[in-house]
């Protein structure tokens, strides 16, 4: 019985150093990648794949790979960046690389592509990327990261639920009074509980400063001043709170939170014909297929002057300033790899996104009615703008105005004022610490 | 033979000095690499513009200025957050102490019963966040369907609980009882170290029950209630899981505590200089408060003195 327990523990011991084991470099470069593909996730070994076959097509680099937990990776990464132990290569959020590139924390993607060209050699061709994603990428007139994912939001509708009250595809709405109309007809309410609800702003990924822009309005002007004062402005957030007014808000809160407590997505369960989402909804949808009969379209617009846009935020790929030469060379190559058109192709199959590089994506959507539409609706997707004295000025700052609105403990009027003498609280206290 | 050195005294005392700093010096590095480097560094990055990426400039008292004299959040989450001091700590407190009461007898299965009641508090706040949210959802939570009855009787719209903001910093309270088997269990130490002798000496005068813990029960419990008191505010200043998770500060701001209010400002704002100057702020206040506290001491009855 002895022996056996040693032997059981000699076991458990080599399995764990033969865990920790890693693969011989010898004299390559190496360099770490952080990715958010960890182990067990749908897309690791995708990934795994991708990183070897780099390390396999040549013999000077080897690329290191870090799976972390999606919701983990945003704090972690930054953590790194400040303490300066970020990988040399990563993901961050494409519409904040200004404020890193400023501090000096990524390497300039200009100059290598300069270097490339001097020197005779391929390097990435940028017009593949949309042009706003490559704005929010340049700091100083030069690149800093380049675009790595492509986020769009469309308006999903769900063709079964149209044809149970008489509508077809073709009377997909366009603009909000069309929208209006149509979700009227596709509301079915019994008594106090709401079993469908044709359409509601703010559900999914519908937010106030979208629809802003679908009527050329922002959050802010030129200057990063806040605006919110306008009668326009307040007339398109009476909008979102009185598109279902008809509705107590105890029964709308009802619906909205049994969708949350249950973790379904309200769409993919029927209980909303037509709703604002991401590309992501796709992915969830997918093992539907063939149930569930639905169609993405573009946001529908306001009647008069409508703005065809949609809130494109999407993902950067960096490569963190470690100020070595070395290191710098192998991850412009492994950058370089990751960038190629076929490559994009087989990222977006392995981690369910749309990519940057627009000419991959419509080969990889081609024949595919959902993803051509996503893709199509790239050239008029906007990230929203980096404002450094309020960084988070879409979420935390101005949601809780925006709920307090829904539930009408401040009128329309109240949010937009107070909300506005937020930003600039926050303007002057960031320009007193500067 | 090689001549054996003689020690003398000092050097003995000296011997033992240097190795009772060997022995000790792995607590010792780790309280200053892990404790007080992290707290001077904080210090030193309240009166810096810090934002995580490049290097901290000296602002001097801007981050303090701008924090007590225009940011309206500030206030807010402070307010909040004395709040939920001023009314979980004492009710935090009575229902740890009638616990312990009920628990302190000798009947059936009497262990068990503890070990239930000690159970939340080896709940992780998560779980316990995301079972409570449920319980107090108030279309389909079980606690409002308990009180229909009641609300029909009443002729009154069910409680809004977490999603009211006028009920939501005292649901978080409520909550918080659920783990009042915590500082029950320091109670229940303390009444079993009473002597039996002062129950059977009032018995034999004619107390009741009512009467014997009124006198003797509680007066020889303060040190623990004391402790208690003491914990529960230190704690109290600190909350932030149980609102980040459930309510994520709302609903309108409500539960936006000044401890969520320093998170959001350090990861959502990218504002290091601020957080530290928030800490340092918070750390004086708790300070004020505890010592404040700590002037109840002469009403704590500790049974050793009693000579």
């Amino acid at each position: 019985m002895k022996k056996l327990a040693y032997l059981a523990l000699l076991l458990l011991i080599s399995f764990t150093l033969a865990a920790c084991n890693r693969e011989d470099t010898g004299d390559r470069t190496v360099i770490e990648f952080w990715h958010v593909s960890p182990v067990g996730s749908d897309s690791y070994s995708g990934m795994r794949r991708i990183i070897r076959d780099f390390n396999e097509s040549q013999d000077d680099y080897f690329v290191r790979g870090t799976g972390i937990n999606f919701w983990d990776y945003w704090d972690k990464i930054n953590i790194a960046i400040a303490s300066n132990t970020a990988p040399d290569i990563g993901y961050h959020t494409l519409d904040n690389v200004i404020f890193r590139a400023g501090n000096n924390a990524l390497y300039n993607i200009s100059d290598l592509i300069r270097e490339d060209i001097e020197n005779g050699v391929d390097t990435i061709d940028v017009s593949v990327f949309s042009e706003n994603q490559l704005e929010f990428a340049t700091y100083d007139d030069d690149l800093y990261a380049l675009p790595f994912s492509a986020t769009v939001r469309m308006m999903f509708y769900n063709l079964d639920l149209f044809a149970e009250a008489g509508l077809t595809e073709d009377d997909v709405p366009t603009t909000w009074s069309e929208l209006y109309e149509v979700a009227k007809q596709l509301d079915d309410v019994s008594g106090n509980t709401i079993n469908v609800l044709g359409f509601d702003p703010s559900f999914g990924e519908g937010t106030y400063h979208q629809y802003l822009w679908t009527a050329g309005l922002d959050f802010f002007d030129e200057d990063l001043n806040p605006t919110l004062n306008t009668d326009r402005h307040l007339e398109i957030l009476e909008w979102m709170y009185d598109f279902n007014k008809e509705y107590p808000r105890s029964v709308l809160d009802a619906f909205g939170e049994a969708n949350q407590m249950l973790g379904i997505n309200p769409f993919a369960a029927g209980r909303v014909a037509m709703m604002v989402a991401n590309d992501g909804l796709y992915e969830t949808l997918r093992p539907l297929e063939g149930q569930l009969n639905y169609g993405v379209a573009p946001i529908p617009v306001p009647d008069e002057d409508g703005v065809r846009v949609n809130w494109g935020s999407g993902f950067s790929i960096e490569m963190y300033n470690k100020n070595n030469p070395e290191r710098r060379e192998a991850t412009w190559a492994f950058l370089k790899y990751l960038m190629d058109h076929d490559k994009q192709i087989e990222l977006s199959d392995t981690l369910g996104w749309l990519m940057s590089n627009i000419p991959a994506m419509e080969e990889y959507a081609e024949g595919n009615p959902i993803l051509e539409a996503f893709v199509n609706e790239l050239e008029y997707a906007v990230d929203k703008v980096y404002v450094p004295y309020a960084p988070n000025w879409h979420a935390v700052d101005w949601v809780q105005f925006f709920e307090q609105g829904q539930s009408s403990a401040l009128t329309p009027e109240q949010v937009l004022q107070q909300a506005r003498n937020l930003y600039i609280q926050k303007r002057e206290n960031y320009e007193a610490a500067n | 033979m090689a001549k054996r050195k003689k020690l003398t005294l000092s050097a003995l005392k000296k011997q033992e000095r240097v190795l009772g700093f060997v022995f000790a010096s792995p607590w010792l590095l780790g309280l200053i690499i892990f404790g007080a480097f992290p707290i001077l560094a904080s210090l030193y990055l309240s009166f810096t513009r810090y934002q995580m990426v490049g290097l901290p400039t000296w602002i001097g008292l801007a981050n303090y200025r701008s924090l007590l004299f225009n940011d309206s959040i500030f206030w807010t989450s402070l307010w909040n957050t004395f709040y939920h001091v001023f009314l979980s700590v004492p009710l935090g407190l009575f229902v740890g102490i009638c616990l312990a009461l009920l628990l302190n007898s000798r009947i059936r299965g009497i262990s068990i019963y503890r070990t239930l009641f000690y159970l939340p508090n080896v709940v992780s706040i998560v779980a316990m966040s995301f079972l409570w949210l449920w319980l107090f959802q108030p279309h389909f939570g079980l606690i409002n369907q308990v009180l229909r009855p009641v609300y029909d009787f009443f002729n009154m719209e069910p409680l809004g609980w977490y999603r009211d903001s006028s009920l939501s910093k005292m649901t978080i309270i409520l909550m918080g009882l659920w783990t009042a088997g915590g500082s029950m269990i320091i109670y229940l130490a303390q009444m079993q170290d009473i002597p039996r002798d002062y129950y059977e000496a009032s018995e034999i005068d004619g107390a009741n029950s009512f009467q014997q813990i009124i006198k003797i029960t509680l007066p020889l419990m303060t040190p623990s209630i004391f402790f208690n008191f003491i914990m529960g505010i230190i704690a109290g200043f600190q909350v932030f899981a149980v609102a980040y998770i459930m309510t994520q500060g709302g609903p309108g701001r409500s539960t936006y505590y000044y401890g969520y209010y320093l998170f959001d400002k350090m990861i959502n704002d990218n504002n290091m200089g601020q957080a530290s100057a928030m800490a340092w702020i918070l750390l004086i206040i708790t300070l004020i408060i505890t010592l404040l506290a700590l002037k109840l001491n002469k009403y704590v009855f500790y049974l050793g003195e009693q000579d």
